[in-house]
Parts: structure tokens; C-alpha cells; sequence
């Protein structure tokens, strides 16, 4: 069942490698292991690239079908409502659109090299000596050969072998990097007695260890008898670096696998502790371990867990959402209930009825926000950076005597979204359908729109500048960080239309709280054109008017999680939600 | 019972390394009982030898060796402090990678090494450790190096003893020999020459505050760079150090780099910014981020390249200085000639000036773009496709109302009146002739006749030694030594 479990874990990163599969096995993800630390990726993720074996093709096949229903289902909803694509900022978003217009160039794959064909089964000495001297390159035999095992996981009798080898041309001893290699291989078959046999040579040999070995040995031996020395191994680590969040999460897996709970609670801590953002699998242990325990103090600190997912804007994973469901439906006593669902677009929970939280920012919020963005995206130290103080100073009196803006729009931007259309044409399109509504329009441009060209037309730009304010910005100024503060400034219910992510400009702010506020904002205040059909009416994109964040009502939660067939990139929120209530 | 369920588990995870052998897929039953056999530490022990390959390697010796020979050399020059000292501790840290051939130094100073210890993170440790052993490895090289030139002088110094009969001979020759000397004399003249009536080139030093040391460091051996390709030029410009603040980081940085030749450099080194020294509307400064593209050299302006080397990308710090000095601003048309591939498009001092040197005595984008990294793009443009592009779009704004038959034939017409499109592509004519220039720098010579053949130099050299007096120098250190 496991088993079953991790192959659906891996499929989407398999879809993702497959063009890879046809270079034979171990060819592509596989400078992970030489250039990082010989830390253990997901195992998935390897497990994915691999030719698959009899018994898993059944399991394979059941899950190609599983994801081809699921696929369909997309299409088929894509089809129904054709209009209805997906939020801009909703987890996938990005890569569909990066779908619709292909990149020209073609990826080329780089050359296959000629693949040295590894043995697989151990060699004697003699045999060995036979192929280091058919072996042509420049490099080291003995180190190439054991890197070429490491990439391609072979068995550790063959790497033992070399091992042997190796020690009897060199009266009995084996090399750091080698035996460090070996302890990789180890590892990654799970072989304990020669894990912990290494071990206890290194630990004879050497007063010290780097951080590969260390972690190597962690992982290795914190699922043994022995996992309190992994304890101390860590410590050592310590001494002359912060440890990675691998090795906080193998220790505390290992330390809640051997039921010591205080010393898994400690060790999170400490890596709080050490502003390092924990491994959601490192979280998702402390779940699966709660389950069917009745704990006052236990459960108050998984809520806790939860809070922290909220404050940080981390999303579990599918898995892991599961593992929350499990635990609140198994706590004795108290009566959850969760299920999978969606939010309306009102904001309204299909799971429960309850509406999510609002996306709206509290006023003290938007006074910070608005002077964040002039000090450190506008102005940025050097106000001639985006613009001049003369402009600058233009605009803000601008801003100050006019009316408060409903709809502020990035001029150039959306006058050249369509680029088959004249660019003016578009503009005004836009501007007048807004103005039809009564709103107070304001577009920001740059001052060559006015000059008459094929694209920009006169009388055009008239009508538009009939209906709607204008501020041009000069040629060689930004114009975003003026539509962020004339948005800003107009008020709560301002919105701004661009495709522009702003990315660039959340990238200024100077710190993470203030730049998740602003992403906030964004979602709440963002209006995108969906479609526009000459003469006819353009269709705008909903705003999103509910908060996407881990929230809880006391006797309810609702968490936003990562599906795993969609790749959510950094600036898009989750779909999915887990609704957990309590039945009264 | 009990003992066929806890087998089934670890099968599961075998199954991953296995799937790699698919050749020996019908082996499988008898693999799969020796991998479950050293799988499971209690039940493999006994089990070993009767499940192990017939041809029965002793795969497990070098353990008990390993373990034996304890404390040998690897444990002496690690372990010779015993004290929890974090100092101790991140030297045999380093000295543990290194085990691990890992890009770290063979010898690092206690100060580096408190520098690795205060580095935040993992990463930033393993960089600065590539950066010394880098370091550490150039250093070695250039020793290496040095020794094997000293030993090839001596060589030859023997081998030519016998012969030096023989070269008093050859010595005896028509022509003047052209030495090196006469050759800086020469260099030192036109370089005084171009102070007089050379076009001048600002070099804005202003940007101390913006770099790090490093970076710092960078622009100036990219300045040194930049000054000896100007002194071997036909036809230097003259330089300018505008806004270098004397005893400020850049100043310092030069007279260490420079030495004592400082004060005999052939250029203009002054606390002045550029906009007192020229007219404002004679200047123009050349930045990447510039929206205009520069279309030709001109001979009567006056240009301002950035002395500012920003490693980690500070985008638009020489065009706010500009916009501040309400100067116009340029940038090179690497689009439109070049098919560009990878990296920024801000280009070193000395490609700059290598690039404008060329532009002002070929007038050609194509050869003075020569100078722009070949890693960075893929070929010139055909034919500068950039303008052909603007050609046929205005053709089809223009022509519009025609029908479609005639505006085709009209296009054809058109290409074949200007071959190869190149009208458009080069810079009118009065760029191309270095020796047309109009008013500045009065030409004494044709300037055909310069750097030609050893013949014509060594004699004007020597006449016009006595022309330049002091001026010139005599090598010295400036004469690239930073390449």
C-alpha cells in the first residue's frame, strides 16, 4: 500500500522528466548527486526515471490511467466554459499560458556520451585491473568508476568490490572520497550493517567528518538501534555550520520513529529557532504521529504547526493534507469532520457553507503598504532611478487634485495585450466601456502614445483622453510604480488592470511580511482582460475577494493545499482546499 | 510465518536498484534471494557464505584493515589540536573536503579562515573556499610559469654563446632597428599629440560609492586595460578621469596599480565632473540602458563612458546619473547587428574603448563589434535583418492602397537598387575617413603612413624625439602589464 502511495507521489515529476526516459537509465537527473552534497533527494524523483520493472508496471498503468481521467476532466471543463480560464493567480496559471505560445527554439538535449557499461555484479581484483586499463579518459578510474555507480544506484556488493580492490592495491586502505561514496550507496539501499560498519570506520579514522558524510550517516543511521549517535552527529555538525533542514527533519523523523517525542519537539524548535522554513515532511511526521492520541498539549502544538503554515503562506502538499485530515478525524473525543473541496468565487466554502476570509486589507495595512511602495519602489534611494523628482513631484499633485480613481490602467500595457489590433484602437475600446459605467478611469502612459503614428492614432487618443484622466510618464521613466501609487491612494475600492505581475516590484519591498502584504493587495486589486472581440464587449476576470491562507474559526479549519498534478509556481495560490469542521 | 512478512517489506525498497539490471531479469529469483539475504543484518550473517557467488570474493577484508590501521597519517595532521576551538573545527572541515576533492585551498590563513567562519550558510562557504582555490591554484600556475621562462633564457643564453660572432653580423643592416624603446617614444607621442588635439573620452569615475572592493579592483584593471589599448592606437583619444576624487577609493586603487607612472600617464585625471569641463549638448553618455541606440560615431562629441563595474547587477545607476545631469544618453546597437545569445549587454572598459577606438577610424559597426565577447552572440545579422525589418514595414504602411501585385514588384525593385541593404546598414560617409574629420584635431601627418612598416616609424621617431621631450616614457608599468 505504501508502495502504491509513493508511486502516485511521483507521477507528476515523471510526466515532467518524460522526454528523458528514452536515454536509457540514469542519464539525466544524475549530476544531482556529484554537485550536491550527497544529501538524498526525494527518492521519487529517481524512482521516476527508472525503466519500470514487472511488478510496478501494473501499479504504473493504473496511475497513467488515473492522470489520463484526470486530464480529460480538465479538458472537458476547459470546454464548457471556455471563458472561465484560470485565475491569474491560480496555482498552474503560469505555465498554461507558457503553454499557449511555445517557445520557438526547440530544447536540445545534449549528446549521449558513450555509456561505459557498469558491472553488475561484484569483480575480483584481476577484472577490475582489466577494465582500468581500458578505461581512456583522463580521469581517475577508481573515483570515476564509483561516481558512475552512484549515478546509477548499482548494488553495493559491486561497489563493495571496488572497495576491496582498491584496498588490496593499497595495503588495506580506502580513500575518504571513496568510502564516502560507498557510505551514499549504503544509504540509498538501506543496507544498516554496512552503514553502520562504515560508521564505525570513519569514526576510527577520521576525529572529524564534513557535512556530506555527516548527513549521510544521519539519514543512515537514525532509522537503527543506534539513531541516538545520529543525535550527536548532528551536534557535531553544529560546531561549524548551521545544519540543513535535511538533517533537522532526518532527526526528528528518526526521534519520533523511536517514540522520543520531546527530543523531535526540541529539535523543531531549534530549527525555528534558526530562521530555517521546515521541510513539510518534517511536519507532516509530527501529524502522522499525533493520530488516535489524546494529548491537549500535543494537539495545541500541531495547531500551532498549522498557525506557522498561515504566518509564512506555506501550503501542504496533497499528501500532507492528508495526513492533517487523519489526525483531526482521529482526535478522540472531539468530533471533525474534513473533506476535500473548492471556494466559490463568493468566497463561500462548498464544503461547509462558511465564507473564508476576506481578502481586504485593514486600513492601518494599506497606510503601510502605500508608504512601502513609495519609499522603497518608487523612490529606491535614487529617485532618478524610475523617474525624475521633477516628475515625481508632477505626479503626486496630479494624484492630490483629482478625484479618487475607480479603475487605474496601465496604459501601454493593455493597449498592447492584442497584438493583432491597433494599439489605440484597444485603449480606447477599454476606456470607453469602463467610462459607460460611471467609473473614474485613470490611464498611465508615456509621453511617445501622443505622437501620431500607424499604432497610435490622434483622434484615438482623444476620445480617450475625453473620458478618462491621463498621465504620461516620460519616455525613459518606469510607469508601474505610479500605477501602484495612484491605486493605492485612490483607496480600497481602486482597481488596476495590467498583465504585469509586478514581480519586479515586489522584489524591491525590503522584507518577506511586507512582500506577502503586497501580494495580498495584488490578488484583491489586480483586474485581468480575458478576452475582446472587435466591437463587442471585453470580458474582465473576477477578483478574488476571499484570502487564500491556512484560517481557522475556532471550531473550523480550512487549508489551502498544493495539488500534486499541478505545478503551482511561487506567485500563484493554491485551488484546493481541506474544510475541517466540527460536528455539533 | 512471521519471518516470510518482515521479508516482503525491504523487497519493496530492493526492487528500486533493481530495476536498473534489466537485462538480468531472469536471474531474478536467485538476485533477489542474496540481496534479501544481506538485507537483513540477523538472518544474513550465518546465511553469507552459502548465499554468496560461487566465485566467492572477499568483499569484506578491507574493513577489518581499515579498522586496524587506525590513526594513521590522515588522523595526524587532523587531529593535532584536541580542543573544541571553532577554529580547529572549521579547518578540519575544510581539510575534510578537501579528502573529498572538493575546490578548497591546501593553505589558508587564519584571517581567510575566520572569513569562512563567518560566511551564513553552507554555499557561501564552499564560494569563498572555490575563490582561494582558485586563488591559490592561478598563484601556482604563474610560478610554474615563471620558472620554466627563466629556464628557457638560460637555455638559449648557452645555446647562443657560440654564435654571438655570428650575430654582430646580422646586427649590421640596412634599416634602423626598431626598438622598444622607440616604439614607447612613439606611443608617447601620439598620446601627447591627442591631448592637444585629440577628441576627448570621459571616463565618469563617480561610481566608488556604488562598488564593492572587488568590483572596484575590477574597473580598475579594466581601466589600466582600457588606457594601454588607447596609447597603442593609431589614433588615441584623449583621456579623461572625471569626478576622481583624490585620495577617494578609485584614486588610490590607480596610484597603487600605477605606481610611480601615475604622474607621467598621458591623460587628464581631475576632480571636475565632466558637465564643467565640456558643453552639456556636446555630451553624450553611453549606457546600456540607454532607449537611444547610437547609429554613428560622432567626431565633435563628447562621450562619457561609466567606469562602474556592478558584478550583481544595479540597472539603471548610469542613466539616473545622466537623466540627473540632463545629458543625452546612447547605447550601442548590439541588436541590431548582432544575433545575440547570452549575457548582459554591458561590456567591459576595455571592450568599450577597443570598440570605440575602431568605430572612430573604421566607421564600420562591423569590425569595430568585432570587440563584443564571441560568447555572448551567435553571428552578425544578415545584413542588419533589424533594418530590413523597419524597411518593409514602413513599405507596407506607405503602400498599403496599392494592390498586392504592385507593391510586390515594387519591393523587388527596391531591394535590388540598394545591394544587400547596405545603405542602411552603414553609417553615412562622413564617419568612415578618419582623415576628414571635421574641425578638431589637425592631422600633422597622413595618417596612412603611421605604424606601417619598421622603415618610416623609426625615422620619424627620431625626428620628433626631441619634439616630445619629457613626454615620453620609457615602457614603464603601464604597458599592459595587467593582461
Amino acid at each position: 500500500m505504501t508502495f502504491y502511495f509513493t508511486g502516485i507521489r511521483s507521477f507528476p515529476k515523471l510526466w515532467k522528466s518524460n522526454p528523458y526516459l528514452g536515454l536509457g537509465p540514469g542519464h539525466s537527473s544524475l549530476s544531482l548527486f556529484l554537485k550536491d552534497c550527497y544529501g538524498i533527494r526525494n527518492q521519487e524523483k529517481w524512482f521516476s526515471l527508472k525503466t519500470v520493472s514487472p511488478q510496478n508496471t501494473k501499479a504504473m498503468n493504473l496511475l497513467i490511467s488515473k492522470a489520463r481521467y484526470v486530464r480529460k476532466k480538465d479538458e472537458g471543463s476547459n470546454k464548457q466554459v471556455s471563458a472561465d480560464s484560470p485565475h491569474m493567480f491560480a496555482a498552474g496559471a503560469a505555465k498554461k499560458r507558457s503553454q499557449m505560445n511555445p517557445p520557438s527554439k526547440e530544447h536540445v538535449l545534449p549528446p549521449v556520451k558513450n555509456i561505459f557499461q557498469l558491472p553488475t555484479k561484484p569483480l575480483n581484483s584481476e577484472e577490475w585491473d582489466k577494465l582500468k586499463e581500458d578505461f581512456k579518459e583522463k580521469a581517475n578510474f577508481e573515483n570515476w568508476i564509483i561516481s558512475q555507480m552512484v549515478k546509477c544506484h548499482s548494488s553495493v556488493d559491486v561497489a563493495k568490490s571496488v572497495l576491496a580492490w582498491v584496498a588490496a592495491k593499497n595495503s588495506g586502505i580506502v580513500g575518504y572520497d571513496l568510502l564516502v561514496k560507498y557510505l551514499y550507496l549504503c544509504v540509498f539501499h538501506k543496507q544498516t550493517s554496512e552503514i553502520i560498519d562504515v560508521y564505525e570506520i570513519m569514526k576510527a579514522r577520521y576525529k572529524r567528518l564534513e557535512s556530506g558524510a555527516y548527513t549521510l550517516l544521519i539519514r543512515g543511521l537514525i532509522h537503527t538501534d543506534r539513531w541516538r549517535e545520529a543525535l550527536l552527529l548532528l551536534e557535531d555538525i553544529k560546531k561549524v555550520m548551521i545544519p540543513s533542514k535535511k538533517n533537522y527533519s532526518d532527526c526528528i523523523q528518526g526521534a519520533l520513529f523511536h517514540q522520543d517525542v520531546n527530543v523531535a519537539w526540541n529539535l523543531y524548535q531549534e530549527l525555528l529557532g534558526h530562521d530555517i522554513v521546515p521541510m513539510l515532511e518534517t511536519l507532516k511526521a509530527f501529524f502522522d504521529f499525533g493520530k488516535d492520541m489524546k494529548d491537549d498539549q500535543y494537539s495545541n502544538k500541531l495547531q500551532d504547526i498549522l498557525l506557522y503554515l498561515r504566518n509564512n503562506h506555506l501550503y501542504p502538499g496533497e499528501s500532507f493534507a492528508h495526513s492533517i485530515k487523519t489526525w483531526f478525524e482521529s482526535v478522540p473525543g472531539e468530533q471533525w469532520k474534513g473533506q476535500f473541496t473548492t471556494v466559490q468565487q463568493s468566497g463561500q466554502c462548498l464544503g461547509c457553507g462558511k465564507t473564508v476570509e476576506s481578502i481586504h486589507l485593514s486600513s492601518e495595512e494599506y497606510e503601510f503598504l502605500k508608504e512601502k511602495i513609495m519609499r522603497d519602489v518608487i523612490d529606491g534611494g535614487d529617485q532618478y532611478k524610475k523617474t525624475t523628482p521633477q516628475e515625481l513631484k508632477r505626479f503626486q499633485n496630479f494624484v492630490k487634485y483629482h478625484p479618487p480613481f475607480d479603475i487605474v490602467i496601465d496604459g501601454l500595457n493593455v493597449a498592447k495585450m492584442f497584438p493583432k489590433a491597433r494599439e489605440s484602437q484597444v485603449l480606447l475600446d477599454v476606456v470607453s466601456q469602463l467610462a459607460k459605467q460611471n467609473l473614474q478611469v485613470l490611464v498611465l502612459g508615456r509621453k511617445h502614445m501622443l505622437k501620431q503614428n500607424s499604432r497610435w492614432r490622434k483622434d484615438d487618443m482623444e476620445k480617450v483622453q475625453k473620458q478618462a484622466s491621463f498621465f504620461f510618464a516620460d519616455n525613459i521613466s518606469e510607469d508601474d510604480p505610479f500605477l501602484l501609487y495612484a491605486t493605492l491612494h485612490s483607496g480600497n475600492h481602486c482597481k488596476f488592470i495590467t498583465k504585469d505581475l509586478m514581480r519586479d516590484h515586489k522584489a524591491c519591498l525590503p522584507d518577506a511580511k511586507t512582500q506577502r502584504l503586497f501580494f495580498k493587495w495584488q490578488q484583491g486589486h489586480q483586474l485581468a482582460i480575458v478576452s475582446r472581440h472587435p466591437g463587442s464587449k471585453i470580458t474582465f476576470q473576477h477578483i478574488l475577494i476571499y484570502d487564500t491562507v491556512v484560517q481557522t474559526t475556532g471550531d473550523s479549519w480550512h487549508i489551502p493545499y498544493d495539488d500534486d498534478l499541478v505545478e503551482r509556481y511561487s506567485y500563484e495560490v493554491p485551488t484546493k482546499w481541506l474544510c475541517l469542521y466540527r460536528k455539533t | 510465518m512471521s519471518v516470510s512478512i518482515t521479508f516482503l517489506r525491504p523487497f519493496a525498497r530492493v526492487l528500486v536498484p533493481f530495476t536498473l539490471h534489466r537485462k538480468r531479469r531472469v536471474l531474478y529469483s536467485t538476485t533477489l534471494q542474496r540481496y534479501t539475504s544481506s538485507k537483513i543484518p540477523a538472518v544474513s550473517y550465518p546465511n553469507k557464505e552459502s548465499t554468496s557467488p560461487p566465485e566467492e570474493l572477499d568483499l569484506d577484508r578491507w574493513k577489518i584493515t581499515m579498522k586496524s590501521s587506525v590513526q594513521e597519517e590522515d588522523v595526524s595532521t587532523v587531529s593535532s589540536s584536541k580542543d573544541e576551538d571553532p577554529l580547529a573545527a572549521t579547518r578540519e572541515l575544510i581539510e575534510m573536503w578537501r579528502l573529498l576533492r572538493r575546490e578548497v585551498p591546501e593553505h589558508i590563513s587564519e584571517e581567510e579562515l575566520k572569513t569562512v567562519m563567518e560566511c551564513v550558510s553552507k554555499s557561501s562557504k564552499r564560494k569563498y573556499l572555490k575563490y582561494l582555490y582558485v586563488k591559490e591554484k592561478m598563484k601556482k600556475a604563474k610560478q610554474i610559469k615563471k620558472e620554466i621562462k627563466i629556464a628557457a633564457k638560460e637555455q638559449v643564453k648557452k645555446d647562443q654563446l657560440p654564435e654571438t660572432t655570428k650575430e654582430d653580423k646580422q646586427q649590421n643592416f640596412l634599416f634602423l632597428r626598431l626598438w622598444d624603446r622607440n616604439m614607447d617614444i612613439a606611443m608617447g607621442w601620439k598620446g601627447a599629440q591627442a591631448m592637444q588635439f585629440g577628441q576627448p573620452l570621459v571616463f565618469d569615475m563617480a561610481y566608488d560609492d556604488y562598488m564593492k572592493p572587488k568590483e572596484l579592483q575590477n574597473a580598475v584593471s579594466q581601466l589600466l586595460e582600457s588606457e594601454g589599448w588607447n596609447r597603442r592606437n593609431v589614433d588615441p583619444f584623449h583621456i579623461y578621469f572625471c569626478s576622481l576624487k583624490t585620495g577617494g577609493a578609485y584614486y588610490r586603487e590607480l596610484v597603487k596599480r600605477y605606481g610611480e607612472k601615475w604622474n607621467k600617464l598621458l591623460l587628464t585625471a581631475t576632480e571636475k565632473s565632466h558637465v564643467d569641463l565640456f558643453p552639456k549638448d556636446s555630451i553624450i553618455y553611453l549606457t546600456s540602458d540607454s532607449p537611444n541606440i547610437m547609429t554613428t560615431f560622432k567626431h565633435d562629441k563628447i562621450y562619457v563612458v561609466g567606469s562602474f563595474v556592478d558584478k550583481n547587477m544595479q540597472p539603471g545607476t548610469s542613466l539616473a546619473k545622466a537623466k540627473r545631469l540632463k545629458l543625452a544618453t546612447e547605447c550601442l546597437p548590439l541588436d541590431k547587428y548582432l544575433q545575440w545569445d547570452t549575457g548582459t549587454k554591458n561590456l567591459t572598459l576595455d571592450q568599450m574603448i577597443r570598440i570605440l577606438l575602431c568605430l572612430k577610424n573604421t566607421g564600420s559597426w562591423e569590425e569595430a563589434l568585432k570587440f563584443v565577447p564571441r560568447r555572448k552572440h551567435t553571428g552578425y545579422l544578415e545584413i542588419s535583418q533589424h533594418s530590413q525589418e523597419l524597411f518593409n514595414r514602413m513599405k507596407s504602411k506607405t503602400f498599403n492602397s496599392f494592390p498586392r501585385g504592385s507593391v510586390h514588384r515594387h519591393r523587388k525593385g527596391c531591394l535590388s537598387g540598394f545591394p544587400g541593404g547596405a545603405v542602411v546598414a552603414r553609417p553615412p560617409a562622413d564617419a568612415g575617413e578618419p582623415g576628414s574629420r571635421p574641425g578638431l584635431g589637425g592631422s600633422h601627418m597622413p595618417r596612412s603612413g603611421w605604424a606601417r612598416g619598421p622603415w618610416p616609424l623609426g625615422l620619424r621617431v627620431r625626428s620628433l624625439c626631441s619634439a616630445t621631450g619629457e613626454a615620453t616614457t620609457e615602457g614603464g608599468p603601464h604597458t599592459t602589464k595587467n593582461k
